[in-house]
């Protein structure tokens, strides 16, 4: 039996991992990855390492990494202090906010691939708010349909990524929420 | 994926068809003139006569093109350049560099009315 203290290590050892993971992926995707034409239309890699935080670690956590997630990419990249950024956290805020949603209130019904779904979707619709309201024109609506569509495939591919990771690493489940 | 899944991908499927057509009223029929605006102002531009427009936004310069009765954005200095591979402007679809607040609008679309004109 592990004591209190070894249990929350392996909890800041986790979080640590999976912040990093996902610092990882997201740089890699920005830089690495071609650029969709669409705003807010990406794979959404770092959002396996977040899936996997709310999935082991719970909400307040994934919050946590979710935003320093942003934070360390913006750094790594030199988008920080920009309007990118701004996108970034706007994205990150609503997709946490639309998973931890459905993980609270859709209960046993939804699996981790809903939650991504969920996520990916929100993802959009902030980081479109967002432009919306940086541009002070509607114009950015008009990518909304396409930018959904593509969001909502991205959001299963991820989600079904975090569902086989989670499957197959059994140690990150040893301290579900 | 659970039934549940299923249904929240089927729901917002079904928001991203009903919003295609929605966003096609809004885009309007389109016309031969388009509309680029900055945080400087707004400038007109008539598609058939070539010609590159550079508007300065918060992060740089972002330059355009009308060549062949479109308008393409040809170079900018966000970051990711979305903008640059956004395509020629269409109506119901602009062309945004949100890092530099700049977009351009197909005169029929919502916005696509002049505010001021810049020079």
């Amino acid at each position: 039996m592990r004591s209190p203290d070894n249990h929350a290590a392996t909890a800041t050892a986790t979080t640590a991992l999976l912040l990093a993971s996902a610092t990882c992926l997201g740089y890699v995707e920005t830089v690495l990855v071609p650029q969709s034409a669409l705003p807010g239309a990406r794979l959404g890699l770092a959002n396996i390492a977040i899936l996997l935080v709310l999935f082991t670690q719970g909400p307040a956590r994934a919050a946590f990494v979710s935003i320093a997630r942003v934070i360390l990419v913006g750094l790594a990249t030199g988008a920080l202090m920009t309007p990118v950024s701004g996108f970034a956290f706007a994205g990150a805020i609503c997709s946490w906010g639309a998973m931890v949603a459905v993980a609270r209130w859709g209960g046993e019904r939804f699996s981790v691939v809903g939650w991504s779904i969920a996520g990916s979707a929100a993802h959009v619709c902030g980081q479109i708010l967002a432009a919306t309201l940086l541009l002070g024109t509607t114009a950015p609506l008009l990518l909304f349909p396409i930018s959904l569509a593509l969001a909502l495939l991205s959001g299963v591919a991820t989600g079904l990524v975090a569902r086989l990771l989670l499957s197959r690493l059994p140690s990150l489940s040893l301290s579900p929420a | 994926m659970t039934r549940a899944d299923m249904t929240l991908l089927a729901l917002l499927a079904l928001v991203a068809l009903l919003a295609y057509p929605a966003g096609g009223a809004l885009a309007g029929v389109g016309g031969a003139g388009a509309v680029l605006v900055g945080p400087r102002g707004t400038t007109e531009v008539d598609l058939n006569r070539p010609g590159r427009y550079v508007v300065e936004g918060t992060v740089g310069e972002v330059v355009f093109e009308v060549a062949g009765g479109s308008l393409i954005c040809v170079d900018s200095s966000c970051p990711d350049s979305v903008c640059v591979r956004s395509g020629r402007l269409a109506p119901g679809a602009p062309i945004i560099c949100a890092p530099n607040g700049v977009y351009a609008l197909d005169s029929g679309s919502p916005g696509g009315t002049l505010d001021a004109v810049s020079r």
